[in-house]
């Protein structure tokens, strides 16, 4: 079994430290630190992955080991999901670069675009506005709803989107 | 464990496959077919005739072949969707037990899955003559967005085929490991899988043996199916002008257009236009007709726009669902006969900003992928094997599969290691007909996520835990799976007991739902029974 990830007896008893660990926060059933981002959870679940999946260990288990395993390897999978569908960190307003209006003729939004919103919408957000100055307004639309994907707090996104969708229906 | 069968059971052919330890082996037909018809085929002389040689059937007992059964296993019948797609076929289907659709052939009534067994029995017989071996497991592709008892119900049509189904994976998480199996590197892909009757998109990354998926959506009822009569309808107007004759009531003459309107669509894949009549068309007088027709690229592409728009539509959302733009993804993968039709190919490349690949065989490489996954289950496959398959084309050297007949790379493979989502939000419904999410759309299977609810009344001893599919707030708008009832809960005021609700998702995509008193311990778990599930045979 080397070559499908560690040894039987070792994944096991990590199982087994998992299943008495059922109903404890995400962090702890991935074995990382409680301020972990979004990549080191994906990172440690990978691992887990590689060595712990149930499908890597059909051969070298009993019936009830491998039935363990697999109950061990939902709840880290579950709690992998908890970090997922937490909403991305916002980054400091004074990191992020300064607000530009969102459509071509209406002025300048009066809320700083930058600190409502997180770095990876700002992308996003960046993308919209290349897309308003070539007057693409439909992918301009897109690009807003992946910046709203990415930060789904975000009021001044949402805005944007209302006012751009109420411009593409004229 | 002997060797395991990779199937792609689909709604117009299907094709299987197995690993070998120099390559994926396709399994042939009488005449030597790697692709094979999905057509159940109950004729008047009697017997059962599967695959290839139903065929003929269709033309002179179409009310006695059965094929799109994919279209109506493990589904409600009495679900709008289904009695549309009910217009669209030629044998009749009437409401069985649990709210199943039953076909009824002369003086047999055969649910869906025993129809679909056929097709598999067929697989497997092939397979053990070309193999000459007994063979026992599968492993089955179903689109990623069946439901739960869409799985069931394919999982019952292998065990009546005596199959052991080690496994019922995603079609396009199969071609996405058929595609990435042995190359070992770290990319971004799209596969759009566009087939007979069903169409799915999934992002997946790549990443050494791991084949991740990250988001999957689709539309269940989509697929070249719609295309095909979409074109028969035009020709059956064309007929009642030309010929003064209304075929639509006649099942025989609208499947001869049907399968008309498929090889005037396939033609119009590789030219421009289509020029023809379609002959033998019995009329009212007694007379023997032919219908003329004429049809350009651009007209048929006019007919199906609708249904390209709402592919290219669920593909930008699922690129969303994902966190992802067009530009992130490296290679797009063309999945289904229908990725062959050119209009398709560009409204991709569109989006994409990039040719998608049509190197691999949209037609195979599902039952390739579900052969990887069965001989990694089995453990035919490993370490130190490499794996070549004959035929599959793309250029990549250091890909085994992707190898066209040179030899095969030797060195270590890994075996691979399949995140597969479980492809709709589930939810329970609480007081005031809220869906609560339990397990989020997208979320890496097998999963298990509990959450604690209470009760809403004092003293309430007994509480229904009633369970949903789909993404709304509502519970009423999304799609009911079962309920679960939890009683003997010890009488509190209301708000202070504890009712742990488990969700448990298992490799299949099957849903298991448990529910306990935190205090008491008492517990109730539940296989949901769904309607349209095969009904469980005590």
């Amino acid at each position: 079994m080397s070559a499908s990830g560690g040894n039987s007896a070792s994944v096991m008893m990590w199982a087994q430290r998992i299943a008495a660990k059922r109903g404890a926060p995400a962090h702890e059933l991935l074995e990382i630190r409680a301020t972990a981002t979004m990549d080191e959870a994906q990172k440690a679940f990978h691992k887990i992955a590689r060595v712990a999946h149930p499908d890597l260990h059909r051969a070298g288990l009993s019936e009830d080991e491998l039935e363990l395993l697999t109950a061990a390897y939902a709840l880290v999978a579950g709690a992998y999901q908890t970090f997922r569908s937490q909403p991305a960190p916002a980054v400091p307003a004074a990191r992020a670069p300064a607000p530009v209006p969102v459509t071509r003729s209406g002025p300048a939004p009066a809320t700083n675009a930058s600190q409502s919103m997180s770095s990876k919408a700002l992308l996003y957000y960046r993308k919209a506005e290349l897309a308003l100055k070539r007057g693409d307004l439909k992918s301009a639309v897109l690009q807003i709803k992946l910046a709203i994907a990415a930060d789904p707090q975000s009021a001044f996104l949402r805005a944007a989107l209302t006012e751009i969708e109420s411009e593409l229906a004229r | 464990m002997g060797v395991a069968l990779g199937i792609d059971l689909g709604t117009t052919n299907s094709c299987a496959a197995v690993a070998t330890p120099t390559g994926v082996e396709f399994i042939l037909g009488s005449r030597a077919e790697r692709v094979h018809p999905s057509l159940v085929a109950f004729p008047q002389a009697g017997g059962v005739v599967v695959g290839a040689d139903a065929k003929r059937f269709r033309l002179t007992e179409p009310q006695h072949v059965i094929h799109s059964a994919k279209r109506f296993i493990g589904q409600n019948i009495r679900a709008p969707m289904v009695q549309l797609a009910l217009t669209g076929i030629r044998y009749k289907v009437i409401e069985g037990p649990n709210q199943q659709p039953v076909a009824v052939l002369r003086d047999r009534r055969m649910t869906m899955p025993e129809i679909s067994s056929h097709v598999l029995l067929h697989l497997k017989r092939c397979a053990e003559r070309q193999l000459a071996q007994p063979i026992s497991d599968a492993v089955i592709t179903v689109p990623a967005n069946f439901t739960d008892a869409q799985r069931q119900a394919t999982k019952e049509a292998g065990r009546l085929a005596g199959l052991q189904v080690m496994r019922l994976i995603n079609e396009p998480t199969a071609a996405a490991l058929s595609y990435g199996f042995g190359r070992d590197r770290d990319q971004l892909i799209a596969v759009f899988d566009f087939g007979g009757g069903t169409f799915d998109v999934s992002i997946l990354r790549l990443q050494g043996e791991i084949v991740e998926v990250l988001a999957s959506d689709g539309d269940f009822f989509l697929g070249g199916d719609d295309l095909d009569r979409a074109l028969a309808e035009t020709l059956a107007a064309e007929c009642n002008t030309v010929l003064n004759f209304d075929p639509r009531p006649h099942p025989v003459l609208m499947m001869k257009l049907m399968m008309g309107a498929e090889a005037i669509k396939c033609h119009l894949s590789e030219n421009d236009g289509a020029e023809g009549e379609i002959d033998g068309i019995d009329l009212p007088t007694g007379e023997v007709g032919s219908l003329p027709f004429s049809l350009s690229r651009a007209q048929f592409e006019g007919l199906i726009e609708g249904y390209i728009n709402r592919t290219i539509e669920v593909t930008r959302n699922v690129l969303v669902q994902a966190h992802l733009t067009p530009q992130h993804i490296s290679d797009v993968l063309c999945v289904g006969g229908s990725t062959r039709i050119p209009i398709v190919r560009q409204r991709l490349a569109e989006l994409f900003d990039r040719e998608p690949n049509y190197r691999i065989n949209p037609d195979e490489v599902v039952a390739q992928g579900a052969a990887i996954q069965a001989g990694s289950l089995s453990g035919s496959i490993i370490a130190g094997t490499g794996m070549g398959a004959r035929d599959a084309v793309p250029t990549e050297a250091h890909s085994p599969l992707l190898f066209g007949g040179a030899p095969v790379p030797q060195g270590e493979l890994k075996r691979p290691v399949l995140l597969d989502v479980n492809p709709a939000t589930l939810s329970i419904q609480t007081a005031g007909g809220y869906a609560e999410r339990l397990l989020d759309k997208n979320s890496p299977i097998p999963i298990e996520r509990t959450r604690v609810f209470t009760t809403a009344r004092d003293n309430q001893t007994r509480v229904e835990i009633a369970c949903c599919r789909g993404e709304s707030r509502r519970y009423e708008e999304n799609e009911p799976l079962g309920t679960l009832v939890l009683d003997e809960i010890p009488a509190k005021p209301r708000g202070d007991a504890k009712i742990e609700v488990s969700f448990r998702v298992d490799a299949d995509g099957i849903l298991h739902v448990r529910a306990a008193d935190a205090e008491s311990g008492a517990a109730q778990e539940a296989h949901l029974q769904v309607f349209g599930a095969p009904v469980e045979s005590a």
